[in-house]
């Protein structure tokens, strides 16, 4: 043995187990950043070659200013603090736990003679030493990830990301992620270390970590029976880490339910309908003059998945059948089945609302969102001598410009009740979906057969799914990320909280305490953290949740309104519930395990 | 009658080599009632000893048995009943709750079985214990007497018929050391109790009935008084 330092590796195999935590916790935190930096530097890579492959070589030169590469990077830099915040705090909370796991040990090294300095120094060249074998591990991990992701957005998602280097190794994100493992850990380590040095060399001698023994206020035993009163006294009696444990839960929860405004944000102003089309056909007069038989001629041909087409008939006059009133320049619009297939798949009709009965020659129409006449499911319609009855109403007009009703009543009926009522068979407007192997050929073809007379438009480049699907991976993937933070957090207080009264516990058991009773009281502790974090949580969230969402969303789309999100809210509940489990399984095996002579004995 | 009986008990501590022989076949009984002292260096099995009359630590063989019942039959759910009702423990660290006040710490056990202590005994307790002033006190507020008084008075609650002390007074001054062992002779007196102690002191053991001497891990009566 060189020197006292030499005790680091010794005291890192018999801790194996205990150190796993900590190992896990830096782990996390380098595989993160070295996954984040490098697919950021594989979106770049991706740009480059777009670039390249649109305007050659000399398009390199206007990268530096690209605004999707700037904004690439500043995003990984903003997650890059975000992870070093989150980082910090999981990895102190746990290097905090493996430190009072040994205050005998220190305190040992103190009454034979170690200075607070060389303590100091002990603690942080341990911790360095866990990072010998985590950054390896983390980095691996990230490029492993980063190649999953890249094959997923490449072959899955495709679209703009076909490009997406496959086995990229990016430098920068090896050195974020090595960079991040460092700076974390020696930030993570000062603050136990300086906790390490103050060990008292008495505490080797007289018993456990003072966190216990400056006790102020008794507990109340009135309420609920003494195991529950002690964990509910335990999780609430330090007020600090109370606070912290309850912030933690409801940070997480608030940046769920704000998440979840992002995701509905995204999906109105890049809005996946099943009937999105990638080619349509128009008349140039608007008028219904498309032959019906190109739809078949279409159909037969390569690369079309669904084909459908609308006819329409605009201005006429109907009147309401309950009040004889009239209601000028209504808009019929032909649906087919398979257009039709889709508004009930996309959900969006209003409750109560049944889009059965409108297929085939039917005597019922869905209707746009009417403000103005106040019109209702079941209300009749009276169009020449027919009456239709409203079969459902869509949550927002289709036709008009943001969703909002613009005053003008629309009607959608089956292909067949269309025809049955205006003798019309030709389309005004026919839709194509392509396969997705389609090939710029296939599509020619198509614009070949249809008629100068109306209009071809190609637009394919138009689909937003990709972007969609990238983004709704990105926010999940982030949502995880803090959930996984929280779970690690909250694991990792419990343990303290536990280890820190083992001797405590240990005597509990001698004068009488039963194992269930002990598990009682840290699943007690427990779950106080979780509901105060989650009362404070959805409290904030939801406020917050209602202002991103006016702000977002009801500001630009006005027939959209926020409602509680009681399916946000399940997960969060079943989330806590998982947090609960694994935060209290540890500390409850260890319980299980360890004698009561072990611990009695133990300081 | 035999409260205590110990049969053979022996504690055996890793394997091959390292084996070490905690406690060899060791036997006797304590009848009810009486005060017993158990005697030793240091290591040479006496907490052991006690931790496996408690049921607090498993033996490699033998048994004991606790008022006609052997305690290393029952399954530890069962045991831990057995334990909180029939003995109590005090040692030498007090091992308080901190959290409880005094008269908290005291009703501990019975509030363990979700039972309310019967008043009138526990006013006995504090009055005999002299803990009434301090009963709302906390444990960091009392002294270590005071701490220990507390310790004895949560194994008296139960009412249980034996009560084990590992060097109770380890931890007191002369004064409260005196005042300690008056307390649990006077208890074993009052309430019939049979104890055992573990001590370090020659002059605290002749206090005792019968002293029982551990000697690596052999046990030797020596009756009343240790020569």
């Amino acid at each position: 043995m060189k020197s006292y330092l030499s005790l680091i590796p010794i005291s890192a195999k018999l801790r194996r187990r205990q150190n796993n935590m900590t190992l896990l916790c830096i782990i996390f935190a380098v595989f993160l950043v070295t996954s984040i930096f490098s697919m950021a530097d594989m979106g770049v890579r991706m740009e480059k070659i777009r670039l390249i492959e649109k305007h050659g070589n000399e398009a390199l030169e206007g990268l530096s200013t690209n605004r999707t590469v700037y904004s690439c990077y500043i995003i990984a830099s903003l997650l890059f603090l975000l992870i070093l915040v989150a980082g910090v705090l999981m990895i102190s909370s746990s290097i905090n736990s493996n430190i009072s796991q040994r205050t005998k040990f220190f305190g040992m090294m103190r009454c034979i003679g170690m200075s607070k300095r060389q303590i100091i120094r002990f603690v942080r060249l341990e911790a360095l030493n866990w990072c010998k074998k985590s950054i390896p591990i983390g980095v691996l991990l990230g490029v492993l990830i980063t190649w999953i992701l890249s094959a997923i957005l490449k072959f899955d998602v495709a679209g703009e990301f076909t490009e997406i280097p496959l086995f990229g190794i990016s430098l920068l994100g090896i050195i974020s992620g090595i960079l991040m493992g460092v700076i974390a850990v020696l930030i993570s380590a000062s603050s136990p270390a300086k906790k390490a040095s103050k060990v008292s060399p008495i505490a080797a001698v007289s018993g456990n970590s003072s966190d216990v023994e400056n006790i102020t206020h008794g507990v109340n035993l009135r309420f609920c029976r003494v195991e529950t009163s002690l964990g509910f006294h335990h999780a609430v009696s330090k007020k600090k880490n109370f606070i912290l444990m309850t912030s933690s839960f409801a940070l997480s929860i608030i940046l769920f339910l704000s998440f979840s405004v992002f995701i509905d944000f995204v999906g109105h102003i890049m809005p996946q309908y099943s009937n999105t089309p990638d080619i349509t056909i128009s008349s140039k007069d608007g008028l219904n003059s498309i032959d019906s038989i190109l739809i078949d001629q279409i159909n037969a041909m390569d690369g079309v998945n669904h084909i459908f087409g609308r006819r329409n008939i605009m201005d006429i006059t109907v009147k309401l059948t309950q009040d004889e009133k009239t209601i000028n320049k209504v808009d019929i619009i032909s649906y087919d089945d398979f257009d039709l297939d889709c508004i009930a798949k996309d959900k969006q009709l209003i409750k109560n609302s049944d889009i059965s009965k409108v297929y085939g020659n039917s005597n019922y129409v869905i209707i746009t969102p009417d403000a103005k006449n106040k019109l209702k499911i079941g209300d009749k319609i009276q169009i020449k001598d027919r009456e239709l009855e409203i079969a459902g109403i869509l949550k927002y007009d289709l036709f008009s410009n943001d969703g909002s009703p613009d005053g003008n009543l629309t009607l959608i009926s089956s292909s067949e009740t269309f025809t049955s009522l205006t003798g019309k068979e030709d389309y005004s407007l026919i839709m194509v979906q392509t396969t997705k192997d389609v090939t710029d050929e296939d599509v020619e073809k198509i614009s070949n057969i249809v008629n100068t007379d109306y209009i071809f438009c190609d637009i394919r480049d138009q689909r937003t799914t990709s972007v969609y699907i990238a983004f709704k991976l990105f926010i999940y993937g982030f949502l995880g990320i803090i959930a996984l933070v929280t779970i690690l957090n909250i694991m990792n207080s419990i343990v303290l909280s536990v280890s820190a009264r083992t001797k405590q516990y240990g005597a509990m058991r001698a004068v009488g305490m039963s194992q269930n009773q002990i598990i009682k009281m840290i699943i007690a502790e427990a779950i106080i953290y979780a509901i105060s974090g989650c009362v404070v949580g959805s409290i904030l969230g939801l406020f917050l949740s209602n202002r991103l969402y006016y702000t977002l969303i009801t500001k630009h789309f006005s027939y959209a309104t926020w409602k509680v999100p009681f399916v946000s809210l399940t997960i969060i509940l079943l989330f806590v519930i998982i947090a609960i489990i694994l935060a209290v399984y540890k500390p409850i095996k260890y319980m299980r395990n360890i004698s009561i002579t072990e611990t009695i004995n133990e300081l | 009658m035999n409260l205590l009986e110990v049969k053979e008990i022996s504690k055996v501590y890793g394997s091959g080599e390292t084996t070490v022989e905690a406690l060899k076949n060791i036997t006797f009984s304590v009848p009810k009632g009486e005060f017993v002292a158990i005697v030793g260096e240091s290591g040479s099995g006496k907490s052991t000893l006690l931790n496996m009359i408690g049921g607090l630590d498993d033996p490699s063989s033998g048994k004991v048995i606790i008022d006609g019942k052997n305690i290393f039959s029952m399954d530890d759910d069962s045991l831990t009943i057995f334990r909180r009702r029939n003995i109590g423990f005090i040692f030498q660290s007090f091992n308080l709750i901190p959290e409880l006040n005094v008269e908290q710490n005291i009703v501990f056990p019975l509030l363990l079985d979700y039972e309310e202590p019967n008043e009138e005994y526990l006013e006995e307790l504090l009055e005999i214990l002299n803990l009434k002033e301090r009963r709302y006190n906390l444990p960091s507020q009392l002294s270590g007497g005071q701490q220990q008084r507390v310790a004895i008075g949560r194994a008296l609650i139960t009412r249980p018929a034996l009560i084990l002390a590992d060097e109770p007074t380890g931890n007191l001054d002369t004064e409260n050391t005196s005042e300690v062992i008056a307390l649990l002779k006077e208890a074993a007196k009052i309430y019939e109790q049979t104890i055992i102690m573990i001590t370090h002191s020659r002059s605290i053991a002749q206090s005792a009935d019968r002293i029982l001497q551990v000697s690596d891990g052999i046990l030797t009566d020596f009756g009343r008084y240790i020569g």
